[in-house]
């Protein structure tokens, strides 16, 4: 049968430059809507007349920006007194808060609330003295910390336990993800205002009131509203690919409970949660409209203080902040990379742990219940009061707004945003990204974990002692997405893209769908990356190699092995790119200038009329709804990959 | 009233509301033969007006009503409103880098936008329309804020506070903002960003000077002035919410709440020094554009008593040319407030001094 061994050897051949070329358009792309877009921006900070690194250090020298630090180059040791009085009066100020917090436990009338809420304060109030970039980091940390505080239990509930409804829970853990912020802050201001269902509460149990509003707190909180759910799903993808084996072994050589958890369980958790806690630090550190809603410019970060310099068209300085930035983030990578690479993982062939069911009453159970009731003030009661927002009237509740809605759907005029459009567009280019960014992350992720090198260059091109330093670089490399400023991305891809660029005399401008669609992958795949990543590096290289050897082309092994025991992750990072793509409002707002490829955050956003929210916010419940539903659907189809 | 802080897209339709419609031809027969405009033939073609995004989705917008009335008047032309997430700053981007202009009229400029387009460009990005308009000169001389001729003021507003009676006392003077009585009672915007944000700032330096506007700023600090981004997260979010009982806003605040039937409690506005502080919206003609005849009929239809009088109403503010002129409705005459003495800084008072102001207050407030 000499035609069908051509055909085999030709199907060989075609899987052989497969993967080599699934590389070649990932890189593409990524110069197109990534690297050149930014890199036009990001220019300005070093191309004064000539190349000069004036720009960054006006901004490194600049109290305002790095405070203490300011004199680092003209006075290198005036510097250090500064941090040590600043890290003395700081440490005082938290011991004495600390020691309050137990003696008030012991005091007759137990003020611990006081006392808790006093340390609390301290500990808001001790920023370090490093100016704008001091604060940026300080309020960061904050959220990263509230984040995994709220959000590691609910990987803990939704990976260790059975309850009726947990499927749809874990797949609408990603819509808060998707809320515009303006939808957001709509919802914390009535939540936690001072006449807000939360004080009503406290004042109905007599408890004393909360003022959350324009202050750091709303803002930590409003971090954690966003990111807290990333974690969840992170750490509970991780969780459910822990093998029970191992567990069971530990358990059966005499270890207690306790300590199989702590041996087996918690380093196989570990990578997950601080790929979480790094993605909540770089998403906060970037943070920039959320802060203007809810804080104010008293709370500006370095990103909110990057946006109004792009509004002044203060582009030089922009550049320079965005430079300085990124590189913040990059290092951060960078050195969680480092963590990844060695945390050694034992080989990992997953029969997931059996789920407990939910309801019964022990202590256990009882602090899930408590945590049930935190989720239900933070996530629960804005979501609610953003729904009650597009019900309310100027003069008591009404269905006016969906009406307008509806009405406006019908007869939408020229350049009015029609929401019907919104809606099939939103969805239509959701599913495009989940189809470029899982694709797209999956082969990024495997250049960037060991062995990376050889499934995309020939055999001996790259010494061993580089490989290491390649694939981290690649991986450094695959999170830039994250890591570039949204407003400089945006503004990249506005004069890079949509002015056009001369090409031999001709102006080629890019635009609509399919840069829109381009766009949300660019900024959805390191998701999938991140979560594929941790999983492939816990691989059997066994397993693979067993394959290899008995014949399987290098695709083949990847396509049958590989991604079926990665599954939760690209499972995970899917859900993600979806959400990413729903949720996304700078670029689309500029690529879909002067054509109908709006979505909906750009109508919720269109629909701020004067002297109402009603009508964005009704826009903003259609999309709460849409998504909500579309993850629900999304995760039944992905879903047969997880049990 | 511009909010530029918002994504926008253009979209087509061409469903008239009837009465609009209607409004429409009754402007049109008023005013046939009243628009002048040099050149050639009769207008005709697509003629592209960018704008802010309100200008064409707010309820009952003035965009809609005078594309329609147009088109009316002019059967040949067709009205296309493009939003330009980035406003102004686009088409100043767009010149710098040699890209394509591809809009004819630009409606919502103010003062300072005229200082930021002169600062920022060698080339003129708009051209002087004086000659061209026959309605030009029924526009109030004290709301000419371009000395170039190329921005035509189209209407008016007054920054003045609004605030909530029954939770604090009507604010008289500058100095009572910064007093015990209305310690954290104040919601302004990012003078970066929003125009009534910049208007009260340029206000505070009119009262205490270049040298001591930022010393009173740092005392409403410390009487807890909040600062928000957007008229919107100020006005719509948190003062509705009753978050803090007085807002930087609109003198014209009642018309609106008279026409939902709200309770004027929370409507009340206050003009610090009996001043308010006043930023007239212009219009203007883009130096490239290929039709420029078109454009300038466009702009001088938008000075017609006709088409001030609905502009005034819809938009909010008051009309570019005097009231007793516009066709202005009762309601409105009766529900916006006019300060005794109107505030504002000219085109020349502000050159070279509007970016150190702004930015000085800016790190002054994100130092706080």
């Amino acid at each position: 049968m000499a035609g069908s061994r051509t055909g085999h050897a030709l199907s060989r051949r075609a899987e052989r430059v497969a993967l080599p070329l699934a590389g070649l358009a990932t890189a593409l792309l990524l110069v197109v809507m990534l690297y050149y877009p930014v890199g036009t921006v990001l220019a300005e900070a070093v191309a004064g007349d000539g190349l000069s690194l004036a720009p960054l250090a006006d901004v490194l020298s600049d109290p305002f920006y790095v405070g203490a630090l300011a004199g680092a180059v003209a006075d290198p040791a005036g510097v250090p007194a500064g941090v040590l009085r600043w890290a003395a009066g700081s440490a005082a100020a938290l011991g004495s808060a600390l020691v309050a917090v137990p003696a008030a436990a012991l005091a007759p009338d137990a003020t611990v609330l006081g006392a808790l809420a006093r340390l609390w304060a301290t500990l808001v109030g001790v920023a370090p003295p490093f100016g704008l970039f001091g604060f940026t980091v300080w309020q960061a940390l904050l959220s990263t910390v509230a984040s995994l505080a709220l959000g590691l239990p609910g990987a803990y509930a939704l990976a260790r336990f059975e309850f009726p409804g947990r499927r749809a829970l874990e797949s609408l853990t990603a819509v808060p993800f998707v809320l515009p912020s303006i939808m957001v802050a709509v919802g914390f201001v009535a939540a936690f205002g001072a006449s807000g269902p939360l004080n009503d509460l406290l004042r109905a149990v007599g408890l004393p009131t909360v003022e959350l509003l324009f202050s750091l707190e709303i803002i930590v909180l409003a971090h954690a509203f966003y990111n807290a759910p990333l974690v969840t799903r992170i750490v509970a993808a991780a969780w459910e690919n822990v093998d029970a084996r191992a567990v069971e072994t530990a358990r059966s050589l005499g270890a207690s409970r306790r300590r199989a958890f702590r041996d087996v369980v918690v380093p196989q958790l570990l990578p997950a949660a601080a790929t979480g806690a790094l993605l909540t630090f770089i998403f906060t550190f970037m943070s920039f409209p959320i802060v203007l809603a809810l804080g104010g410019l008293e709370f500006a970060t370095v990103e909110v203080w990057l946006y109004d310099r792009v509004r002044q068209l203060e582009l030089t300085e922009a550049a320079a902040l965005a430079v300085l930035e990124t590189l913040v983030s990059l290092g951060l990578t960078y050195a969680y990379l480092r963590y990844e690479d060695a945390v050694s993982r034992g080989d990992r062939v997953s029969s997931p742990l059996a789920r407990e069911p939910l309801f019964g009453l022990d202590a256990k159970r009882l602090a899930l219940g408590a945590y049930g009731l935190v989720v239900l003030v933070v996530f629960a009661l804005p979501i609610a009061s953003m729904l009650v927002a597009s019900v309310a009237g100027p003069n008591g509740p009404t269905v006016q707004y969906y009406e307008f809605l509806i009405q406006r759907g019908e007869t939408a005029t020229a350049a009015q945003v029609n929401p019907a459009v919104a809606v099939r567009n939103s969805l239509l280019f959701g599913v495009g990204t989940l189809l470029v960014a899982v694709p797209m992350g999956i082969v990024l992720a495997l250049a960037s974990v060991s062995g990376g090198d050889a499934r995309f260059l020939p055999r001996g091109l790259v010494p061993d002692a580089l490989a290491g330093a390649g694939r981290r670089f690649v991986g450094v490399a695959a999170m830039l997405p994250f890591a570039v400023s949204g407003v400089v991305v945006g503004l990249g891809l506005l004069q890079g893209l949509v002015f056009g660029v001369e090409v031999f005399g001709a102006r080629v401008a890019l635009g609509g769908p399919l840069a829109i669609v381009a766009a949300h992958a660019t900024g959805a795949y390191p998701f999938v990356v991140r979560n594929v990543a941790p999983l492939l590096g816990g691989l059997d290289r066994r397993l693979v190699e067993s394959a290899r050897a008995l014949g399987a082309t290098r695709a083949r092994a990847l396509v049958d092995i590989e991604v079926p025991l990665v599954m939760p992750g690209v499972a995970a990072g899917a859900a993600f790119a979806f959400a990413i793509s729903i949720g996304e409002f700078d670029s689309t707002v500029i690529l879909a200038e002067g054509s109908d490829a709006y979505t909906m955050p750009v109508a919720v956003e269109r629909f701020l009329g004067r002297q109402t929210l009603g009508r964005a916010t009704a826009m903003g419940s259609v999309l709460l709804a849409v998504t909500a539903g579309a993850f629900v659907v999304i995760d039944r189809v992905g879903g047969r990959y997880r049990e | 009233m511009s909010r530029k802080t918002e994504g926008r897209t253009a979209s087509n339709g061409r469903t008239r509301r009837a009465y609009l419609a209607a409004a429409g031809t009754l402007g049109a027969t008023a005013l046939a033969g009243c628009a002048g405009f040099s050149g050639g033939g009769e207008p005709s073609g697509t003629l592209t007006v960018a704008t802010y995004s309100s200008w064409v989705e707010d309820d009952g917008a003035a965009g809609p009503w005078l594309k329609d009335a147009f088109e009316a008047e002019y059967p040949d032309v067709t009205v296309e409103y493009t939003t330009p997430d980035s406003g102004l700053n686009n088409f100043i981007r767009r010149k710098q880098e040699g890209a394509p202009i591809d809009a004819d009229v630009y409606v919502g400029l103010n003062v300072d936008q005229m200082i930021r387009i002169d600062s920022e460009l060698d080339e003129a990005l708009f051209d002087d329309v004086s000659g061209d308009l026959s309605n030009g000169d029924a526009v109030k001389s004290d709301l000419r804020f371009d000395p170039d001729g190329r921005a035509v003021p189209y209407d008016t507003g007054y920054i003045a506070l609004v605030f909530d009676e029954s939770a604090v006392d009507r604010p008289t003077t500058f100095d009572d903002l910064v007093s015990p009585g209305w310690e954290d009672t104040l919601l302004a915007q990012n003078a970066q960003s929003s125009d009534p944000g910049r208007a009260f700032l340029l206000w505070t330096v009119k009262q205490y000077g270049a040298d001591g506007y930022l010393d009173y700023w740092r005392d409403l600090q410390d009487n807890g002035v909040t600062i928000l981004d957007s008229w919107d997260e100020a006005y719509n979010n948190a003062y509705s919410n009753g978050e803090r009982p007085m807002v930087v806003s609109y003198s014209t605040d009642q018309v609106y709440a008279n026409r939902y039937d709200q309770d004027m409690t929370r409507h009340q506005v206050a003009f610090l020094n009996d001043q308010g502080y006043a930023n007239p919206e212009g219009m203007a003609r883009f130096a490239d554009t290929d039709s420029p005849d078109t454009a300038a009929a466009f702009m001088d239809f938008m000075l017609t008593p006709e088409a001030q009088g609905e502009i005034a109403v819809r938009n909010v503010q008051f009309p570019a040319i005097p009231e007793e002129e516009a066709n202005l409705t009762d309601e409105f005459a009766e529900y916006a407030k006019v300060p005794a003495d109107p505030v504002t800084f000219t085109y020349d008072e502000l050159k070279g001094n509007l970016n150190g102001w702004v930015e000085d207050w800016a790190r002054a407030i994100a130092q706080g």
